[in-house]
């Protein structure tokens, strides 16, 4: 059977410029991958690529990224936005900037969620309830009935993992998704995408700068430099035996709690 | 040993349709000179507002605020210019501190001018500065688009060591960079501490660093102070429940 995601030899390119080059790698279902790198290495331009969303001016000019089999590169924009949603979800590291500013949550919500399945207003905001009330939001009615911009960053945040996981996708990217939250929401929505793949299988691609969080819960970790995949192994060789130079300096830069 | 901050039951009430939300409610501490603090807690806990209460960029309702043992909440003109001198603040998103369309030397000076110093005077101190924080004199001439996250915080870091502070506020002043770039400006942070003798005051949610920089912690949790303690003492065996939460949720 075709792996979940196949990513071969892809490199990327904007106006002409190749900022991602060479990048191989595999997902299987139920497999958790962690993308580390400093700012700019070209970790969210990759799953940007994968999920066919990259910026004008950005393309695909090498290998290729296929999802159970399928080329998502030369894929239609219909077929695209088929597969967005009950197949690929993405979670952004802005949700705000995602959302439609003059239109409520709950309408937005109800819109993206019935352009895949026949399903009622009020089974759609059933099951936001329940998701919020797994991430520590309370008053999930008042949140659907708002708007982006009456939210906390971390509200939005939180309404766009909601979102995503809604449609229980079979493949879930997530661009620095905990990064604008508190430690102690990170750890309840880290939880909750670890429960989504433990219930549904779920192949978890993470983009993120937290070292703890991909040692907690990455089956495998990716580290770019410079547009490059520098390693790739199982996680914990990778964090304890680091084998590039520029692994072993982002390992030894972070700062970890000592509990004695 | 004089404390260069002395805090006493101040306390902030915002209002937002009539509804009040106390952001800060009865905070008291002090900090000694030469001590670096810790400021934990989750976001909306009151972390950023004691900050600017400290810093005269927001008044406080009710409570006293001593800096070097004097009472700063009334102070006005020449003496709350001297306040701005002994207290300085470098932000989260070093980029938005800085005016877009100026340089980064520009921004530095601007603060040394307004205190009167000549152009020439202030352009040795800028060179003088930058080469304190590691950063090439060039850097002067650079806007805050052409450079990148660490490079210019350590700009932000130039600009509040300027006046010569006594207490420099850090508000989440690196967890918008990256953790290589994360662990030099912490060094450097460090360096400034032993070498100026510079207090501290850290604020951030990453008890991580907090451990590795602080001498002391304070949790804050809506508004209040709950517990307070040295970082081992507070992270090994933390008495609240809502420090036990916090300290289990780092990865």
């Amino acid at each position: 059977m075709a792996p979940l995601l196949d990513v071969q030899q892809v490199e990327i390119s904007y106006h002409g410029k190749a900022v991602v080059r060479d990048v191989s790698f595999q997902l299987e279902p139920g497999e958790i991958l962690g993308i580390v790198g400093e700012s700019g290495s070209g970790k969210s331009t990759l799953i940007k690529a994968a999920m066919g969303l990259l910026d004008s001016g950005g393309a695909v000019t090498g290998g290729h990224i296929y999802y159970k089999g399928n080329h998502v590169v030369d894929a239609g924009p219909e077929e695209l936005r088929r597969m967005r949603g009950p197949a690929m979800g993405m979670i952004f590291q802005h949700t705000e900037a995602s959302l439609c500013p003059v239109r409520s949550i709950g309408d937005q919500l109800y819109e993206s969620v019935s352009q895949h399945e026949q399903v009622s207003r009020e089974e759609v905001r059933r099951r936001a309830l329940e998701l919020f009330g797994h991430m520590r939001l309370k008053d999930g009615d008042r949140i659907l009935n708002s708007y982006p911009f009456e939210l906390s960053g971390g509200m939005n945040q939180r309404v766009g993992i909601m979102m995503a996981m809604i449609l229980k996708p079979d493949l879930l990217f997530a661009d620095e998704p905990t990064s604008a939250l508190d430690v102690t929401v990170q750890a309840q929505v880290i939880r909750e995408m670890m429960k989504m793949r433990d219930l549904y299988g779920t192949g978890i691609v993470i983009v993120t700068h937290n070292i703890g969080v991909v040692e907690y819960m990455a089956d495998k970790v990716a580290v770019m430099y410079q547009g490059r995949l520098v390693e790739y192994g199982e996680t914990a060789s990778v964090i304890r035996h680091p084998e590039q130079e520029y692994t072993k300096k982002l390992i030894g830069a972070v700062l970890r709690v000592n509990r004695g | 040993m004089q404390n260069i901050l002395e805090i006493k039951e101040i306390k902030k009430t915002f209002y937002k349709n009539r509804i009040p939300f106390p952001a800060v409610d009865g905070i008291s501490f002090a900090m000694e000179r030469g001590e670096c603090l810790g400021l934990v807690g989750e976001s909306g806990c009151g972390k950023s507002t004691t900050a600017r209460i400290i810093t005269h960029l927001t008044p406080p309702d009710e409570g006293s605020v001593l800096l070097d043992g004097e009472e700063t909440r009334y102070l006005k003109g020449r003496a709350e210019r001297e306040l701005y001198r002994k207290v300085q603040m470098v932000f989260q998103s070093p980029q938005d501190s800085f005016d877009p369309r100026r340089t980064l030397g520009d921004g530095i000076m601007e603060g040394m001018r307004n205190r009167g110093m000549s152009r020439t005077q202030a352009k040795e101190r800028l060179y003088e500065l930058l080469w304190q924080v590691e950063l090439e004199q060039e850097f002067a001439c650079r806007c805050p688009h052409e450079v990148s996250g660490g490079q210019c915080q350590r700009a932000a870091i130039a600009r509040a060591l300027a006046p010569d502070p006594e207490l420099l506020i850090c508000d989440e002043a690196t967890s918008a960079l990256d953790v290589t770039v994360q662990a030099q400006i912490v060094g450097l942070l460090r360096k400034l501490q032993r070498e100026r003798g510079l207090s501290l005051l850290l604020i951030s949610h990453d008890l991580a660093l907090v451990q590795t920089l602080c001498d002391r912690v304070l949790v804050m949790y809506q508004g209040k102070i709950v517990e307070q303690g040295t970082p081992d003492q507070v992270i090994r065996h933390p008495k609240e429940d809502y420090t036990r939460m916090l300290v289990d949720s780092v990865f």
